[in-house]
């Protein structure tokens, strides 16, 4: 679906991104984290096509993007950080119009109420609340069926129980066969939908896998636990793959004397800190 | 092209839901109208009152100059706006990687408006100006006209960061109008000081029917119309 190679870009003379290359196949959700200023969005311009000065070779679906015409835009969904809507215009409004730049495009009501936005198709967009503009701003870039989607933070600034709405709807979409590149610096989501991630630093790729893999990479999981001995609080940190070969652990557990045991999982960012010395955030 | 004219749809729809903005295009019959029959009338009280055959006649084709001008300087200035306020909107980087794409955006909302206003220029040119204009000469008049408002249109847009900004810098770029007035009162060699204005090229054109000053008059257009271009495409991308 996307192949780049030995792509480079700049915004002044100093080289911004360096010998990037990375493919995402039909159907994945892949996802780039990084720190803010890192090329995430600057990556994406230069997939959608805003960005067309780079150097290498930039394909989506077999079009070096250089070359794509108008129709090439038929075919992706693009949700940018920031929503773009007419703030004069309805919510109903806003989603004719810009259906009515496409020669497909789906039904817009169950658009709407797939993210509780139905009773309110009828209002202003200037007076929506920030989650409701990214919610409908969301929707925008799944009217026309497209194919391929970038999405840029769409969870920022949603409470819980929409941002979950909102990922339920990303992993029905890849359920669908769309491809999605996800570009976040949250960690959880990342982890949560990304079938690989890509870790950008600085314009450079730094790491590329599954999240799964990316968090074994670092080894197993660990098990903490304290304990009093002689009125003195003890604490042990062993993996939890050799749990049962710590004597001290098995005793304490049958003399039930465990003050507190936890176990903490490495995250992505921990493998990101790792990698990068940088932090998501 | 269905894009490109749904874009324009809305653009025309928009102007009309702000009432600043109708304002101004209904402004220019506003100033046609005067031109036609208020600058005659105070023409008239002004030679009454001074005793004196003719005050502002000789100036009427300056008046016509800037009847010619009005219209697309206005509708121009109308589409920095609009466009200024979708891109607070965060719209015109959205359009881009839609089907109407940022040529067909720059087309819906610069070329397709300046078009219009050669339009209907010429035709208040026709109804409404002071001076005897052949069909040609006006014609080529609102062209020059227009190319000048589209680099008025592209310099509010590039220097402005809102609607605000927008309007300051609108008023500034009235400054460009300036050199429609300088073959009229200055009649020195000082006058080319003027010359990188397209508006004094386009005066000269109109003073003397001498088409040798179409060119200085196009080209000085295209060059504030590319130079501005490239900031205007960096601002949007």
């Amino acid at each position: 679906m996307i192949r780049v190679q030995d792509m480079q870009f700049s915004y002044t003379k100093e080289p911004f991104i360096e010998n990037m290359n990375f493919d995402v196949q039909n159907g994945e959700i892949f996802g780039f984290l990084g720190p803010s200023g890192a090329g995430k969005s600057t990556l994406q311009k230069i997939l959608t096509g805003l960005l067309t000065t780079y150097r290498g070779s930039v394909q989506v679906n077999g079009i070096e993007i250089k070359h794509r015409g108008n129709s090439f835009y038929e075919n992706i969904g693009v949700d940018f950080e920031f929503p773009s809507l007419y703030e004069k215009l309805t919510a109903r409004e806003n989603l004719n119009f810009f259906a009515s730049l496409y020669k497909k495009h789906q039904a817009i009501d169950p658009l709407l109420d797939s993210v509780g936005l139905l009773h309110d198709a009828g209002k202003k967009v200037s007076d929506f609340s920030k989650g409701m503009k990214s919610r409908l701003n969301f929707i925008k870039a799944l009217l026309h069926d497209p194919a391929l989607l970038f999405l840029d933070e769409p969870t920022s600034g949603l409470d819980p129980s929409n941002a979950k709405r909102m990922k339920d709807i990303i992993l029905q979409e890849k359920a669908k066969g769309k491809t999605i590149l996800l570009t976040t610096h949250n960690m959880y989501d990342a982890t949560e939908l990304c079938s690989r991630v890509a870790f950008i630093v600085d314009g450079k790729l730094r790491a590329l896998d599954t999240p799964r893999a990316l968090i074994m990479s670092r080894g197993a999981a660990r098990v903490r636990y304290t304990y009093a001995v002689n009125g003195r609080e003890e604490q042990k940190e062993i993996t939890l793959d050799r749990t049962g070969e710590d004597d001290v652990l098995q005793k304490l557990v049958q003399e039930n004397r465990l003050l507190s045991i936890h176990s903490s999982e490495p995250t992505l960012n921990d493998i990101f800190v790792e990698l990068t010395g940088r932090l998501l955030q | 092209m269905r894009p490109l004219f749904q874009s324009f749809r809305l653009f025309i729809q928009q102007i009309f839901r702000d009432s600043m903005l109708s304002a101004v295009c209904i402004g220019t019959l506003v100033t046609a109208l005067f031109i036609r029959f208020g600058v005659p009338a105070i023409e008239n009280i002004l030679c009454n009152h001074f005793q004196e055959e003719v005050i502002l006649a000789k100036y009427y084709l300056l008046f016509d100059l800037m009847l010619a001008l009005i219209t697309p300087y206005m509708f121009c200035f109308a589409s920095a706006m609009m466009i200024l306020t979708e891109y607070d909107e965060n719209l015109t980087r959205y359009l881009a990687v839609t089907p109407v794409g940022k040529n067909g955006y720059i087309l819906s909302r610069l070329v397709f408006p300046a078009l219009i206003s050669i339009v209907v220029s010429v035709a208040l040119m026709h109804w409404f100006s002071l001076t005897a204009w052949s069909f040609a000469m006006t014609l080529l008049t609102c062209i020059l006209t227009c190319l000048m408002s589209i680099a008025v249109a592209l310099l509010t847009f590039a220097f402005s960061h809102n609607r605000v900004e927008g309007l300051a810098m609108a008023k500034l770029s009235g400054l460009l109008m300036v050199g429609l007035f300088v073959p009229f009162f200055l009649l020195t060699n000082i006058q080319y000081l003027f010359s990188p204005l397209p508006s004094f090229w386009i005066a000269k054109l109109c003073m003397e029917q001498n088409l040798i000053f179409l060119w200085p008059a196009t080209l000085s257009s295209l060059i504030w119309i590319t130079v501005l271009y490239q900031k205007f495409s960096r601002k949007i991308r």
